[in-house]
């Protein structure tokens, strides 16, 4: 095994959990989060050679995570599927009932927020830095912490109404 | 009614597991590539079995000129076609994606392009050498024959190539030029989007 093969296998162990569940967080459903993980990590192994260390390379991997899975609903053919990934969500639901309800729920709550804000929270979740969430999102952090508390709000009063149903 | 702590207690308790391994990972992107590689590589050897067979005709004892001439046309005319498919496979073999991914865009596209050659311009010279190549072929063959016989057996051999020159290859244009333009979008969207984050 080469030094790249190898760096790319220590990157790949350390960081693919996390971008899966961010990928988990906007998609909703696992095999399309796979999809996704499986482009990120390849435009990872494409342009290591790339890399500058101009910032730490798990906030360079979450920017190409993130454009990734924006694009992934951008792009037309996509958008078919997008509607396929609601209906995955909604039949999760029944999946979940007897194992955890509410966690389906929350994925539910994200898939209705706005593209961007889905991603911004996710990251949120996952507990990283606001100063990295702000350079990954392209806000300034004072914007970003604004947006924040707007999306935190709204995914609150999203999963209380799903709730109530 | 639920406060945000609880979502991030939520989403902290779901732990996902990724099921997939690096070397998986890059082996299941090379895959979509190696399928058309293999489909490619099949058809070369296809077209190598149709020479050995023309080429083992020659095993039984002709009489006529026509017969070997025909033969001959046969031949070459699947040995060029041979030719050019297996110039079309190394256009996909000479690069690799996860090595230099613009350099194998570039290269798909001129898969591509040579493929729509192949079925189109080249196909008709290929017919027009096997039908010539048959006709030559008949004169000896079909001499000593029932007439019905004749006629049936140049019936089905004529038959045969304007039903692969119409439907068949129109099917095989179609369904060839979607399954390249599906890798050709896939790989090119995965360079673009790098180029948004870069």
């Amino acid at each position: 095994m080469d030094r790249k093969d190898q760096l790319f296998k220590e990157i790949f162990d350390k960081n693919s959990k996390k971008i899966f569940h961010l990928c988990y967080g906007y998609t909703g459903d696992a095999d399309s989060a796979n999809d996704l993980l499986q482009e990120t990590f390849l435009k990872v192994w494409q342009n290591l050679d790339k890399f500058r260390n101009k910032s730490l390379i798990s906030t360079w991997i979450y920017r190409i995570a993130v454009n990734t899975c924006l694009t992934y609903l951008r792009s037309e053919k996509r958008q078919a599927k997008d509607e396929l990934t609601e209906n995955i969500i909604e039949n999760k639901i029944e999946e979940y009932s007897e194992k955890n309800e509410q966690i389906a729920l929350l994925y539910t709550s994200i898939s209705k927020l706005e593209e961007n804000d889905r991603l911004i929270i996710t990251m949120v979740l996952d507990e990283l830095p606001y100063n990295e969430i702000a350079e990954i999102s392209g806000i300034s952090e004072g914007n970003l912490r604004v947006r924040i508390h707007r999306i935190k709000q709204k995914l609150t009063e999203i999963y209380n109404q799903h709730a109530r149903i | 009614m639920q406060e945000f702590d609880h979502i991030e207690a939520l989403w902290a308790k779901h732990s996902v597991d990724v099921k997939i391994s690096a070397d998986d990972m890059l082996k299941q992107a090379k895959k979509d590539v190696s399928s058309i590689r293999t489909k490619s590589l099949l058809n070369i050897l296809g077209m190598g079995v149709s020479f050995l067979i023309m080429a083992a005709l020659w095993l039984f004892d002709f009489q006529s000129w026509t017969t070997h001439a025909g033969i001959s046309i046969i031949i070459i005319a699947i040995g060029v076609y041979t030719i050019i498919l297996y110039r079309n496979h190394q256009i996909l073999t000479k690069s690799d994606f996860t090595v230099n991914p613009t350099e194998f865009i570039a290269s798909l596209k001129t898969y591509q392009l040579s493929r729509h050659e192949l079925y189109n311009r080249l196909y008709w010279f290929y017919t027009i050498a096997l039908s010539l190549g048959m006709i030559f072929f008949f004169v000896e063959i079909l001499n000593h024959l029932d007439l019905w016989i004749q006629l049936l057996l140049i019936g089905i051999s004529f038959g045969w190539m304007i039903f692969c020159s119409t439907l068949v290859r129109k099917a095989v244009i179609k369904r060839d030029k979607e399954r390249i333009a599906l890798l050709i979008e896939k790989f090119e969207r995965i360079s673009n989007q790098f180029k948004e984050t870069d």
